[in-house]
């Protein structure tokens, strides 16, 4: 796949959640005391603007008719890591990107409540969307201090800065590396920040991060 | 990567979890109303003959220091696609094969209860031996009236039929490409029968399907030597 000028062959998708404090306030979640993470699979990915498909079993389905919008800052790797120490984990990362983690929240809710995976509502077709390019380490001089922002219909809803990440980045490196072997193009997307609503067919999502810019795509219901 | 002799580009491994009755009677869960589906991901995988790595963090973790081996019979995808119906079903499948969902089960039970992820605790590298080879349809006849069976150091632990599986394979492809678009060597690890327990570096595991034949793993621990 190409995001902006650049071909990558992601094999995986590791999403962190809580990993913002502002969003552990809102959704009344434990601190926790290490990486949360979850996966997301290759169906998600969805580039260039393409729309976001809204699916049918959900929206006619009153139990589980609620999508939510995530923005994050996300990093490709660069090269193949295992068991990497924080302080080189710079080397081992290609750029930075935009990752939205949609979520079909009440389902998502649901599921956790009974002790299922978190797996099938974060991963419908086209919940990750992912660009507008990857921007190289060298041109961020700090990730750890960008505004990040969502808007929906031009309406602002998640507004925040990377700075108020719980883990940073050289240590969700660090972690993850010891579980799992993370190969060239994988993408870690390292959670979002408060603010996290509701999306409908028809609605503009704009997700943007400083120094690396803005996706924008289209909420279509699916058959449509 | 290669099953056998045949090369295959799997981008997901779904597998499900709860899906034979007698595991359920075993562990007392409740019949589930729909598949339960879970990710691991392709650092998972290995083949025939390869060893299985017993992480350190886990062992060297009394919290952690157990993991479970898992037979299941997996299937491999044909073709993309999406809502396919159940009476289609056969149409998209490759063949089928022998997969070890390998499982961090102290770890996974901590998760589980605090409400986290069904993940890290079956995504470790290696936790996905698969294989001896690849076998079509036409091959395996009915796949659900197949012995499975795991043995560790030659002795039995698991010993079932594909015939207890609770939500059938067509109703499975059915219902997961409901949600997600599944692509050419895709793998769908159908649930393991009762008689789950654990393994410990040395051990030999044999997991066996008939018709498919026998995927062999030594369990190594991280930073030993074969």
């Amino acid at each position: 796949m190409k995001i902006g000028k650049t071909k990558i062959n992601p094999t995986k998708i590791i999403c962190l959640g809580r990993n913002y404090l502002d969003h552990i306030k809102e959704t009344n979640a434990p601190i926790p005391s290490e990486p949360v993470f979850f996966a997301k699979t290759l169906n998600t990915l969805v580039t260039d603007n393409k729309p976001i498909i809204y699916p049918k079993i959900l929206h006619e389905n009153q139990e589980y008719n609620r999508v939510d919008h995530e923005v994050e800052l996300a990093i490709v790797i660069f090269q193949t890591c295992k068991n990497i120490s924080a302080e080189l984990v710079n080397d081992y990362i290609r750029g930075y990107t935009i990752f939205l983690d949609l979520t079909a929240r009440i389902m998502q809710k649901n599921d956790r409540n009974i002790h299922l995976p978190w797996y099938r509502s974060k991963n419908f077709d086209t919940f990750g969307p992912i660009g507008p390019r990857i921007v190289p380490c060298n041109q961020i001089k700090d990730p750890h201090n960008l505004s990040i922002e969502l808007k929906v219909n031009s309406e602002i809803r998640q507004s925040s800065n990377t700075k108020h990440m719980l883990f940073k980045i050289p240590e969700i490196v660090e972690y993850l590396s010891k579980y799992i072997t993370l190969v060239p193009g994988d993408i870690i997307a390292t959670g979002t920040p408060s603010g996290i609503g509701p999306i409908l067919p028809g609605d503009i999502i704009e997700a943007s991060i400083e120094n690396i810019g803005i996706i924008r795509h289209e909420v279509i219901l699916e058959g449509d | 990567m290669r099953i056998g002799y045949k090369e295959v580009n799997p981008t997901k491994i779904l597998c499900l979890g709860v899906n034979y009755t007698d595991h359920i009677e075993e562990t007392k869960l409740e019949v589930p109303k729909e598949p339960l589906i879970f990710p691991k991901m392709l650092n998972c995988l290995i083949t025939d003959g390869q060893p299985i790595i017993y992480p350190k963090l886990l062992y060297n973790n009394p919290k952690y220091n157990r993991i479970d081996y898992e037979v299941e019979l997996a299937f491999l995808i044909k073709e993309r696609c999406k809502n396919v119906e159940a009476k289609n079903a056969f149409n998209y499948i490759m063949g089928y094969t022998v997969f070890n969902d390998i499982t961090a089960r102290k770890m996974q039970t901590k998760d589980i209860t605090s409400n986290k992820p069904w993940f890290r605790s079956k995504s470790f590298d290696t936790f996905g031996p698969i294989g001896p080879r690849i076998v079509t349809d036409s091959e395996i006849g009915d796949p659900h009236n197949l012995k499975i069976e795991l043995r560790v150091n030659g002795e039995i632990r698991q010993s079932s039929n594909t015939k207890y599986l609770l939500f059938k394979i067509p109703e499975i492809l059915e219902y997961i490409t409901r949600f997600f678009t599944m692509e050419i060597g895709d793998i769908v690890a159908t649930g393991t029968p009762s008689g789950i327990g654990p393994v410990n570096p040395g051990d030999i595991i044999e997991a066996t399907i008939e018709k498919i034949g026998t995927l062999t793993n030594r369990v190594i621990l991280e930073g030993g030597t074969e």
